[in-house]
């Protein structure tokens, strides 16, 4: 509105076509982004879709010449046993490394949420550990989970939980527990920010009046922290849920997948697929049902909201 | 601060945080004490929790005398700064555009930056390498600079906006009425100060940048162009149990993060929170 009047008093000033170009400009502002998120953004999903319907190798990816398949590709993917094994690891590795570092950073969040001298500047050095490169997370971790010389094992041992140095990454039946370990070290600052700030958004009137009530601390948490941060505790879930699906730099870095596809979650098995066999079709597919397994997990987290919404 | 009442005990509290703190950061620390520490001394037994004696052999090693890590770093600091760059030339614009205008298909713009964030990038980097292939654009700074792109404009709209919609209108129009025109407006007056906004943005994006990978894994096979997180995971192959200079290398890559991180933290700490909660 205030546009309009601006404008239109602009108009008794300036040229004609001085006013065209303003009103052009608004556009202009935005279409750089527009194009680029075409071009890296819209096409990619474009072109996976595209090729999982092709017959895309290693000959033909830079050709025109890509016989139509249909749904073969999925179906080379649903008969492979190492994809519902990558699944089974996706769903392992998720769930397990959601659980540990949600539960974790929200613990660390009440802590955080009380002031005590110094909050600040901890709560700030926690974040480093989210801030430092994934592949430098896992290089890390791969040096204190070494079997021979690992702190890990030193500090085990000492403390009597094992006997034996273990060999958490190069064992196929602890290495995706390795890799989770460090996930879920990566994921607690994350989860204990999100939660603190949705935390301190809670009036501290309303625990005023329910200690004046009487209530315990306990009582206080269970009737006004847990039901308030349920849309808060929902979206840092679902956040969680879809940057841990994603996660491969980090498990690339510390097994590559090994040993023997003890740790090929699916975005491995995806990149091996188009990079390491240039099957540039079926890797397609693998990315296809990677999308769509992250569209059901969305539209599933805004359905649920919003039915949470019209309830309230 | 406090949202669960009255605590009696502050000095308490700060000690269990700090031994948390100590605690979670004891990985970051053992990087450091590793890359300080002579060979025989990484594989004592009890391992020393500080180095004994301290030496640098292992950066001399592995960073000063290391030509790849060299033109790595150079890779890094190129690509982190390209992005930084085009991040902010894109997104500025953008979210000043969704934060004042009603356009049609802002909403849909929001949308897909939305969702845009939360595409794996193995579905980019598969796509992209076929194109990139095509254009003869593999193996260039400029291919791993428009990937890495793809992660961070989405995050510095989202970021931006917010910073942009806190600005009166009131003060466009009146440049404008004195005769700027919408651009100088946009430079000269509404830049200044979102400066904040800016600044976390262009952290962020460095950031981001610095410690990508599967972009640069996939996009390029020219050892002059990759950056210090892929010379890193070729260690790890190469360099087998020297711990010491692995560790090195892994500390220089952490060294300009740390930085950016202490000068700018006030920034960084907004911005994680807002970056993942407003939409």
């Amino acid at each position: 509105m205030a546009r309009a009047t601006a404008s239109n008093q602009t108009r008794l000033r300036a040229a004609p076509r001085r006013l065209n170009l303003r009103g052009l400009s608004p556009y202009a502002f935005l279409v750089p982004a527009i194009v680029y998120i075409a071009f890296t953004m819209l096409y990619p999903v474009y072109e996976n879709i595209r090729m999982s319907l092709h017959s895309v190798t290693i000959r033909t990816f830079l050709s025109d010449n890509q016989p139509w398949v249909g749904l073969d590709n999925f179906r080379t993917i649903f008969n492979d046993e190492e994809f519902w094994h990558a699944t089974r690891l996706s769903l392992t590795f998720t769930v397990g490394s959601i659980f540990f570092q949600f539960t974790i950073g929200f613990a660390l969040a009440l802590l955080f949420s009380q002031s005590f001298p110094g909050n600040y500047l901890m709560r700030a050095m926690m974040l480093l550990g989210w801030l430092i490169p994934t592949v430098l997370s896992g290089t890390i971790f791969r040096w204190v989970l070494d079997g021979d010389y690992g702190v890990l094992n030193y500090a085990l041992t000492s403390l009597g939980l094992i006997n034996d140095d273990r060999y958490w990454l190069i064992d196929s039946s602890t290495a995706l527990w390795g890799t989770i370990l460090a996930n879920v070290w990566v994921g607690i600052p994350f989860n204990m920010l999100l939660l603190l700030a949705g935390l301190q958004g809670i009036s501290v009137t309303l625990y005023e009046a329910s200690a004046t009530d009487g209530a315990s601390a306990w009582q206080r948490f269970l009737t006004i922290t847990m039901p308030l941060m349920r849309p808060v505790a929902l979206s840092v879930l679902l956040l969680g849920l879809i940057y841990t699906f994603k996660v491969f730099d980090l498990i690339y870095i510390m097994t590559a997948g090994g040993p023997v596809n003890a740790t090929t979650v699916l975005p491995i098995y995806a990149y091996d697929l188009t990079f390491v066999s240039f099957k540039f079709g079926t890797g397609a597919a693998s990315a296809v049902i990677m999308l769509v397994a992250l569209l059901v997990v969305a539209t599933g987290y805004v359905w649920y909201t919003q039915r949470e919404e019209e309830a309230s | 601060m406090s949202t669960s009442g009255s605590n009696r005990k502050p000095w308490l509290l700060t000690a269990i945080a700090a031994v948390i703190v100590i605690v979670y950061l004891f990985p970051v620390y053992w990087m450091v004490v590793t890359s300080l520490k002579t060979p025989p001394d990484i594989f004592a037994s009890p391992p020393n929790l500080f180095p004994d004696p301290v030496t640098f052999q292992a950066y001399r090693t592995a960073v000063i005398d290391n030509v790849v890590v060299q033109r790595a770093f150079v890779s890094s600091i190129v690509i982190a700064s390209g992005t930084m760059l085009l991040t902010l030339v894109l997104a500025t614009p953008a979210a000043y555009a969704l934060a004042r205008f009603r356009l049609r298909g802002s909403g849909l713009t929001m949308l897909l930056l939305v969702l845009g964030q939360l595409l794996p990038a193995i579905v980019i980097a598969g796509p992209l390498f076929v194109l990139f292939r095509r254009l003869d654009l593999t193996n260039s700074y400029q291919a791993l600079i428009l990937a890495d792109t793809s992660a961070t404009l989405p995050f510095a709209v989202i970021v931006l906006r917010p910073f942009f919609l806190t600005i009166p209108t009131d003060l466009e129009h009146a440049a404008m009425l004195d005769g700027a025109g919408r651009l100088r407006a946009f430079w000269q007056i509404v830049l200044p100060l979102v400066q904040p906004g800016l600044v976390t943005v262009a952290a962020f994006s460095f950031l981001i940048a610095w410690g990508e990978f599967i972009f640069a894994l996939s996009l390029n096979l020219n050892e002059k162009i990759q950056p210090l997180t892929v010379a890193l995971n070729k260690f790890s192959g190469q360099y087998g149990t020297r711990w010491n200079e692995m560790m090195a290398v892994a500390t220089t890559v952490a060294i300009p993060i740390v930085v950016v991180f202490v000068l700018l933290q006030r920034f960084i700490v907004n911005g994680v929170t807002v970056g993942a909660t407003k939409e």
